[in-house]
């Protein structure tokens, strides 16, 4: 009863823009996470100016539509006088690098936020004890505090990441034919709007099953100490 | 020095078990317990950790539910119908009624904690027995008087200390004015200092002729306030009797140990 | 002629202001329908995911897992286009010839609800799973029946310890709302691209847009915040 011709059809269109998607969400988050550190660093400093900035990053990035923002960038940016004549025209006039950035800049708010609570979830013992050692500084930072930091923030980044791939969907409407401007085409070819959907719904649930995955697996792997607690 | 009722007033059963058994899966807590309550009784039930005193008191209100057996209340056998392993609560309606003449006092006050004293004080005789809300006022802040927290009946529970905690719990019970206290290790969550405060209340509860069981840890409590102890060891009833006989030694072997060893740790 | 900013977002006869607060009104509207269709489907799935049974459990995590793992513009899609074949279908059989689609507003609130459901089940099982089983014991040695239990004792522990996860889905839920811009309906993103594409100024009004639902959002999440920290007062020592 099902129409397999037509169901492995829209899969075959579909896995054409799995690449894409797969590239917007890997940029994105590749740069949005080296942002995030430098937004993280600006919250926390004990410069007013860093601070204010950082956290306006994070309120303004957090408080606002993706959508809204990926519309500023794309069709926004065009309009500020030095732009278009300077080197960063060719790329931001391109609706792949404006998607990137939009996507970038939102999930650096979100991930410096993570970062802030994984840092706060480091228990005091454990620094107390790193510094009773003679440990300071960087060393401290880098033995100590940020491992723990990493296994306290990994399952949220984890969520983080399945709503990055989920956002790339957005870029379809900045005219990009990831998965989901695919699936919008044949939709609106075709009118079985039912079939289509599942095909695509199920196709992005196997990317999330696939990341929740791994993360587990790192979660794991890092954790290996935990698992020999006595209940 | 005795404070309990003598025998001779208490005559009508509150609450007897014949053969009551509870298994979790493999392990069998409780193999086989006869037992009557009088009214007016004062019953301490003493037991080691793991002998099934407190799954015996938690299945008289059928907060566990046996696996074989009967079980009274005031003369009336509670339906319960078999299952796989444990028996299922027949008619629902028949337990909620028995339960409000069957009051508890948790180990750890279980007092619901978005409400204020008062509150909680006031919400089962409202809602569950449908009493008029000035009356049961009334009574709840005479009964907050008698315990000593007249001061705390507006207060949260999260904002009082385990004592007054534990007052106001008993203080709960006693709102709905029940025929039978259940006591379920009632001092064990509290810090020693604040000990004394809830046992005097149980103290006065004793003198008035209230029908108490009580699983306690506390022996000279056990030993001055209650008429009759009763001895749990792996689930059998091991020892019964009064406190003065058996306290005094050489009834039986294993309740001997049982008070040996407790004076033991006690001492260190 | 070349007109001031504050000509533009003004409300003077080329001002956009008033139709860009209809807009963000329909936005609220449509955010609170989302998230009250949400409540509603949150306290379902939650039940769901909470059963004894088996296939019910399966079932509540089906509803969270897809509508938490699809990209919500996707749903938008579904409900719209799916929705509009499956009425046009109705009324051609009825003997309507053409195409038909449904209120942009009410397939909006469908889609919007649904999603915010998902992420709302979450909420209300994470706030039941923090009652303490003593409180439920309190309450059946009193006699209390599981219907005042429910009542008097569970939910308003339960909704109290949800509440923070709730605000969060709030958040979420106004934000989604612009999504809705797709399928036509005039809320704040939809009006402003309306007026960016006629005044040719994409900056300034995807600025305001941004700007009026930063707003809405900080406004109503302070609303919120102070009724939970009223609601917590039992808890503060």
């Amino acid at each position: 009863m099902m129409d397999w011709n037509f169901l492995t059809d829209v899969f075959q269109q579909l896995l054409t823009g799995l690449p894409l998607t797969l590239q917007l969400s890997a940029m994105a988050l590749a740069v949005g996470f080296a942002l995030s550190i430098l937004v993280a660093a600006a919250a926390g400093s004990s410069f007013r100016l860093f601070r204010w900035i950082g956290n306006a990053h994070i309120e303004l990035f957090r408080g606002t539509p993706l959508l809204v923002q990926i519309f500023l960038i794309y069709y926004g940016l065009g309009q500020i006088p030095g732009l278009r004549q300077s080197f960063l025209w060719p790329f931001l006039r391109e609706p792949y690098w404006c998607a990137v950035l939009a996507l970038a800049l939102n999930t650096s708010a979100y991930t410096a936020e993570i970062i802030r609570g994984a840092l706060q979830a480091v228990p005091l013992g454990e620094i107390e004890a790193g510094r009773s050692c003679g440990m300071s500084g960087l060393l401290l930072r880098r033995r100590v505090v940020w491992p723990i930091a990493v296994r306290q923030g990994l399952a949220v980044y984890g969520s983080e990441v399945i709503l990055m791939l989920k956002a790339t969907s957005l870029a379809s409407i900045i005219t990009l034919t990831e998965v989901t401007g695919i699936a919008y085409k044949l939709i609106s070819s075709s009118y079985r709007v039912m079939e289509v959907f599942a095909v695509t719904g199920a196709l992005y649930l196997t990317l999330t099953f696939l990341i929740s995955l791994a993360f587990s697996v790192i979660e794991s792997r890092l954790n290996k100490h935990l698992a020999y607690r006595r209940n | 020095m005795s404070v309990a009722v003598n025998e001779s007033s208490a005559r009508a059963t509150a609450i007897a078990t014949q053969g009551l058994r509870k298994s979790y899966g493999e392990i069998e807590v409780l193999k086989g317990i006869d037992f009557t309550a009088r009214e007016g009784e004062v019953v301490s039930i003493l037991g080691a950790s793991g002998s099934g005193k407190s799954t015996f008191l938690r299945c008289l209100n059928l907060l566990e539910l046996p696996s074989a057996g009967s079980l009274d209340v005031f003369g009336e056998r509670v339906k319960l119908k078999k299952g796989a392993s444990d028996a299922h609560i027949a008619d629902r309606k028949q337990v909620d009624r028995l339960r409000t003449q069957v009051a508890m006092v948790f180990q750890n006050f279980c007092l619901w904690s978005h409400m204020t004293v008062l509150e909680n004080l006031m919400e089962a005789p409202v809602h569950v027995q449908g009493r008029k809300k000035a009356e049961v006022r009334d009574e709840a802040l005479s009964i907050l008087e008698r315990v000593g927290l007249t001061h705390r009946a507006d207060a949260y529970p999260a904002q009082l200390s385990g004592g007054q905690q534990q007052r106001a719990a008993i203080a709960r019970a006693l709102v709905m004015k029940p025929r039978v206290l259940l006591f379920d290790e009632p001092t064990s969550a509290l810090d020693p200092e604040l000990v004394g405060e809830v046992l005097k209340v149980m103290r006065d509860l004793a003198t008035e002729g209230r029908t108490m069981l009580i699983v306690t840890h506390e022996m000279a409590f056990a030993r001055d306030v209650s008429n009759r102890i009763l001895f749990l060891d792996q689930g059998r009833i091991e020892a019964q009797g009064q406190p003065q006989q058996l306290f005094a030694g050489g009834v039986n072997e294993r309740f001997d140990q049982f008070v040996r060893r407790f004076n033991e740790s006690a001492a260190h | 002629m070349t007109l001031s900013i504050f000509e533009l977002i003004g409300f003077g006869p080329h001002g956009w202001g008033l139709p860009l607060l209809t807009a963000a009104s329909i936005t609220l509207a449509a955010a609170v329908s989302g998230f009250a269709l949400g409540s509603l489907l949150g306290v379902i799935g939650a039940a769901l995911k909470l059963s004894r049974s088996r296939i019910l459990r399966a079932a509540g995590t089906f509803y969270t897992t897809v509508f938490r793992g699809i990209p919500e513009i996707l749903i938008v899609y579904l409900f719209y286009f799916g929705g509009s074949v499956a009425f046009t279908k109705v009324m051609n059989m009825s003997g309507f010839p053409g195409f038909f689609s449904l209120p942009a507003f009410a397939i909006g609130v469908l889609a919007v609800g649904i999603v915010s459901g998902a992420y709302q089940t979450e909420a209300y099982r994470a706030g039941f799973l923090r009652l303490d089983r003593g409180q439920i014991e309190a309450g059946l040695s009193c006699g209390m029946s599981d219907f005042l239990l429910l009542r008097r004792i569970i939910a308003p522990q339960a909704l109290r310890f949800a509440l923070p996860a709730l605000g969060n889905v709030w958040q979420s839920v106004l934000k989604e709302t612009a999504l809705l811009s797709v399928i036509g309906l005039t809320e704040l993103l939809r009006q402003s691209i309306t007026a960016a594409g006629s005044t040719r100024e994409p900056l300034l009004f995807y600025g305001v847009a941004a700007a009026m639902f930063f707003i809405i959002g900080r406004l109503t999440g302070s609303l919120l915040s102070r009724t939970e920290k009223r609601l917590a007062r039992p808890w503060s020592r």
